[in-house]
């Protein structure tokens, strides 16, 4: 395919699934729309597979024009959001068959995944700003679907949170956008203006919070648990694999890379690794296996950060592609879990054999398992946790993950099943299972085309070794502490989020006292008093001036 | 002198809505709907016409009516400001004009109602005066121009004649009388003391002394009060929450920006070098309360029409966040770059969403006989392009890509970083977020169930949803403007005009 074709895909990428949302306009259009939801992610995977070296594509002439480039965390992150956004598109057409507001769910869904899927290959921060709104607009419409009262709370925290987030970027990417010398807005230029700019350190901080709060770290990590856990299966599927990666492609993307920053380095890995162990700790308190999922997400999440911490410490510019490639396979193996919860719920309770054993090769997988695509993201962020401290945190955190996705298997074999229902229809058994062999196996084509270096050193017996002890020092733990972990007190889904509804009634209050405030400012005597001040002020400006 | 070609196009702009209006008045009610209709395409070409002179080029249309120059004559002029509200108010007033076609035609066969008359000629009054407010160069032209903008818009406000509109009509007029009063002893401060009121001849004029000071400010607040700035927006929600769909869309977009655009005037050109920093800084500020201060309530509101006309409360308060931004501390002056560019942007997107909402409401009401933001319910079967219009018009209001609206926020934005007023930029944001959150709790219950199965809907047509789909694409598409070739051009060209005597 020829250089200018490829980067015509970069713009059908986010345009193809905003084509058919407008499509969806027309009625008689809307009533097909979730029959094609598995097709709109195609031109993103053929971006992700044709466009890596292709030249930018560039919209418009102007200041704000926009720009469009595939770099390889891009590409990583692109192509495998892109393939799990086709699994549970053909995955949701089948499991929402029944459901109400079907064109409602596929709207949602095409408004999301434009702007997940776009945001891997804007290269302007005016279009990484569109596609990071259009993926919060979409992203809650599919939280709050169901319209239970659960999901409306989770779905409003979500929102609230992301436009917070959003905000703070804003404020970022403007000042950054004043430090570009000319008048380019890529990010390219803007990360090259960020590591000599006067204000580096407000503007990293800004960064680091709205993108942060996008990939779920640690304090603001709560949104998680709760959307995952509220949304349709497809949708936490989603949501959990790709939209959390909008964060970390984010941070990559923005981070100094060969500069050395050894003090956000070292918050960066901090944070990380506390998200890495909160996630593994609240999520061993929940019951319900879609929120296992979520806090392990919550964790897996801590752990790219880390990656990314402690790459920026050492100023080592391969961090970056190594974190997309870890993070890349959290995108595939958390999104067939995900699917596998929807499975399994269809599946009466003599034929989960067939479900279970895959699912678990899956769990120990993002342990880190030899021979699974897991232990080749481990594999991959060696660089970064390799002596010291660090690899003695990262072992730890493979152990945990391993007891917590072993938790969420014994949760997951529990799950009660749909009585009316023997076994899931292929069209959900079809996507999981492309999902599920996609994790095991696709990190190690992706490994060597991304020239990463030769796969076959994860199979060097000291690599193996490495690999696998935490996974048996955490089975071993799951094994032992099954009884206690029964009986663990059931922690509410968002832990802190719990804080949030008496705070809410506060505020309520607060709008009261304003509907009063506003009573007494539109009186007459008030307005007219207020209009006489309002000269005597600006007198007093200009005579003191 | 000569001329500049295109000059006598300015009159023409400002004529032909009132010769129109006068024609309306004489033909009567039967054809009322019909001329008005007839005669748009004209004047929204003239205002391309004049635009498309202008703002390419950057230097403005010059007229002195009768050839006498200022101070003696009148001169009409056309910059980027002018230029960009001629064609905002010749967008909108076409689009409120179709879509009420709807309400106020008087069908051959059907009793005529006054106010069907009535509504026609009062859209073409307020069209008039709009165009003579922002292409007049002359302080008691201007104070003219705005008062017919008022005597026009009032009645807008009352005309189904129900007790509460005419109350809310009566609180808008006594308060932006008072707003008059206090421009007027203004303007004749500034006359008695320097002998004009031309606005280049005043600039050259004016010393910092106490007439001056107080011309000012008393200028400022009485137009603040027509703008309704918080504290000053007393009469602003029941009026334009009261009138008609298209009479709000009329009010909101246009007519609170047309004394808006003569503050910009006695700001920006009349007086730059008299503000002190204090000065702008309290306008800032104002600007500041007036955007938590109208979200917070609009967040508040039960009415969706309220809820709407206290979101304009609070984006009239962006506009003002110009003039902080716009000084310059080095000479002391304001200096019409960015920022105003920033502000104008928001002024027309604002300008346009606000239409294209206000008309959505106003099908939302027609279509489930009340506008309670909690009965929303059922709303996205019922009206799904209504719906899509209020959105997209929200979209821009809360400022995200490609609208106008995150044009002008990123510009706004941009100038308060760099000049450090970090305090403004927090504003911005903030403002963003509560904006989105009214916006999300209404486009919240529209997509909820029914609560109670719905009444027989009364049928809305189509081409009304369109039309204000129409407006909020402006909005939205605005934004685009600045990512093609086309630069904005300086909004205020200052300096001796030609043929403008020293």
């Amino acid at each position: 395919m020829n250089g200018s074709a490829a980067s015509w895909l970069l713009l059908a990428t986010w345009a193809l699934p905003l084509l058919l949302l407008l499509a969806g306009l027309s009625a008689a259009l809307r009533r097909r729309l979730p029959s094609l939801l598995w097709l709109a992610p195609v031109p993103g995977l053929a971006a992700a597979v044709f466009a890596l070296s292709a030249p930018a594509l560039e919209i418009g002439a102007g200041p704000l024009r926009l720009l469009f480039a595939l770099d390889r965390p891009g590409a990583l992150l692109l192509g495998t959001a892109a393939l799990l956004w086709m699994a549970a598109g053909g995955y949701a057409s089948s499991y929402m068959r029944s459901s109400s507001h079907l064109g409602r769910f596929a709207g949602c869904w095409l408004l999301a995944m434009s702007g997940c899927l776009g945001i891997f290959v804007a290269a302007d921060l005016v279009s990484l700003y569109a596609m990071l709104a259009m993926l919060t607009l979409g992203a809650s419409g599919l939280v709050i679907h169901e319209q239970t009262p659960r999901a409306w709370r989770s779905g409003v925290i979500y929102l609230m949170l992301a436009l917070l987030a959003e905000s703070l970027l804003l404020a970022g990417l403007v000042l950054l956008a004043g430090e570009i010398p000319g008048d380019s807005l890529a990010i390219s230029d803007a990360a090259a203006a960020l590591e000599v700019s006067p204000r580096r350190n407000l503007i990293l901080a800004l960064i680091v919070a709205g993108f942060g709060t996008k990939a779920g770290l640690v304090p603001v990590h709560f949104w998680m648990p709760l959307a995952h856990a509220a949304a349709p299966v497809p949708a936490s599927a989603v949501l959990s694999g790709a939209v959390v990666k909008a964060g970390i492609i984010g941070l990559i993307r923005f981070l100094p890379g060969s500069l050395a920053l050894p003090e956000w380095g070292l918050l960066l890995a901090v944070i990380g690794f506390v998200t890495a162990f909160y996630g593994v700790l609240f999520g061993l308190t929940q019951r319900h296996p879609k929120a296992v999922l979520a806090y392990s997400s919550v964790s897996q999440m801590g752990v790219v950060a880390a990656v990314l911490g402690v790459g920026l410490a050492a100023g080592d510019d391969s961090a970056g592609v190594a974190a997309a490639f870890y993070a890349s396979h959290h995108v595939l193996v958390k999104g067939a879990l995900f699917l596998s919860v929807g499975v399994i719920a269809y599946t009466a309770a003599a034929r989960r054999a067939a479900v279970l054993v895959p699912a678990g090769l899956l769990c120990l997988g993002l342990g880190g398992l030899p021979l699974t695509g897991g232990s080749l993201a481990k594999y991959a962020v060696k660089g970064q946790f390799d002596t010291g401290l660090v690899a003695w945190l990262a072992a730890a955190s493979a152990v945990g993950t391993t007891l917590l996705m072993l938790h969420f298997l014994r949760r997951l074999a529990r799950f009660e099943a749909d009585p009316a229902k023997t076994a899931a229809p292929a069209g959900m058994n079809l996507p999981w299972l492309v999902m599920a062999v996609a994790a095991l196996l696709l990190p190690w084509l992706l490994y060597p085309a991304m020239s990463l270096g030769a796969a076959g050193a994860a199979l060097a017996p000291a690599a193996l070794w490495k690999a696998l002890w935490p996974v048996a020092i955490g089975a071993g733990l799951a094994f032992a502490l099954r009884g206690w972990l029964e009986r663990l007190p059931r922690v509410p889904e968002g832990d802190i989020a719990q804080g949030i509804d008496p705070a809410a009634r506060a505020v309520a209050r607060w709008g009261r006292a304003f509907d009063r405030l506003d009573e007494g400012v539109r009186l007459w005597p008030v307005a007219t008093l207020s209009l006489l001040l309002v000269v005597i002020a600006f007198g007093v400006a200009l005579f003191q001036s | 002198m000569v001329t500049p070609p295109h000059g006598a196009w300015l009159v023409f702009a400002a004529a032909w809505p009132l010769l129109v209006m006068l024609l309306v008045i004489v033909m009567g009610r039967h054809h009322a709907a019909r001329l008005a209709l007839l005669s748009m395409p004209v004047g929204l070409a003239v205002a391309i016409l004049i635009a498309a002179a202008v703002l390419p080029a950057g230097t403005p249309l010059v007229y002195h009516v009768g050839g006498w120059l200022p101070p003696l004559g009148i001169g009409l002029q056309a910059d980027g400001i002018s230029a960009l509200m001629l064609l905002t108010t010749a967008g909108v007033i076409c689009g409120a004009g179709l879509y009420a076609r709807a309400d106020f035609a008087s069908l051959p066969g059907a009793p005529e109602t006054r106010r069907s008359l009535v509504f026609w000629v009062l859209l073409l009054a307020v069209w008039s005066a709009m165009n003579l407010v922002v292409l007049s160069r002359d302080l008691f032209n201007l104070y003219v121009a705005l008062e017919l903008l008022t005597f026009a818009a009032v009645p807008l406000v009352c005309l189904d004649g129900r007790a509460e509109t005419l109350a809310a009509a009566l609180r808008y007029l006594v308060f932006a009388l008072l707003g008059s009063v206090l421009y007027l002893l203004g303007a004749v401060l500034l006359y008695g003391s320097y002998g004009t009121l031309d606005i280049a001849l005043l600039a050259a004029r004016v010393q910092p002394e106490h007439a001056t000071w107080l011309a000012a400010a008393l200028m400022t607040a009485g137009l603040l009060a027509k703008t309704a700035l918080f504290p000053l927006h007393l009469w602003l929600p029941p009026a334009h929450a009261g009138a008609p769909a298209a009479a709000s869309a009329v009010l909101s977009a246009l007519v609170v920006k047309g004394s808006f655009v003569l503050v910009i005037r006695l700001w920006f050109e009349v007086m730059p070098g008299l503000w002190s920093l204090s000065a702008t800084q309290f306008l800032g500020a104002l600007g500041a309360a007036a955007i938590f201060y109208g979200s917070i309530m609009a967040l508040r509101q039960q009415r969706l029409k309220l809820m709407i006309a206290y979101s304009t409360v609070g984006q009239i308060g962006y506009l003002f966040l110009v003039f902080p931004l716009a000084f310059d501390l080095a000479s002391q002056q304001l200096q019409a770059g960015i920022a105003l560019t920033g502000g104008m942007l928001q002024l027309v997107s604002h300008a346009f969403a606000k239409a294209g909402m206000f008309l959505a409401a106003g099908l939302v009401a027609v279509s489930l006989g009340h506008d309670r933001v909690a009965d929303l319910g059922g709303l996205a079967r019922r009206l799904p392009i209504s719906l899509f219009a209020f959105g997209l018009a929200g979209v821009s209001l809360v400022g995200l890509p490609p609208s106008g609206g995150f044009a002008a926020k990123w510009l706004l934005l941009s100038v308060a970083l760099d000049t450090g007023q970090w305090w403004w930029a927090v504003v911005l944001v903030l403002g963003g977020l509560l904006t989105g959150g009214y916006l999300v709790l209404v486009l919240v219950r529209a997509m909820e169930p029914p609560a109670a199965p719905l009444a027989e809907a009364r049928p809305v047509a189509r081409w009304r949803e369109m039309i204000a789909l129409a407006l909020s694409l402006c909005a939205l598409l605005l934004g685009l403007v600045a990512l093609g070739p086309l630069e904005l051009p300086p909004m205020i060209v200052t300096g001796a005009l030609p043929g403008v005597a020293p």
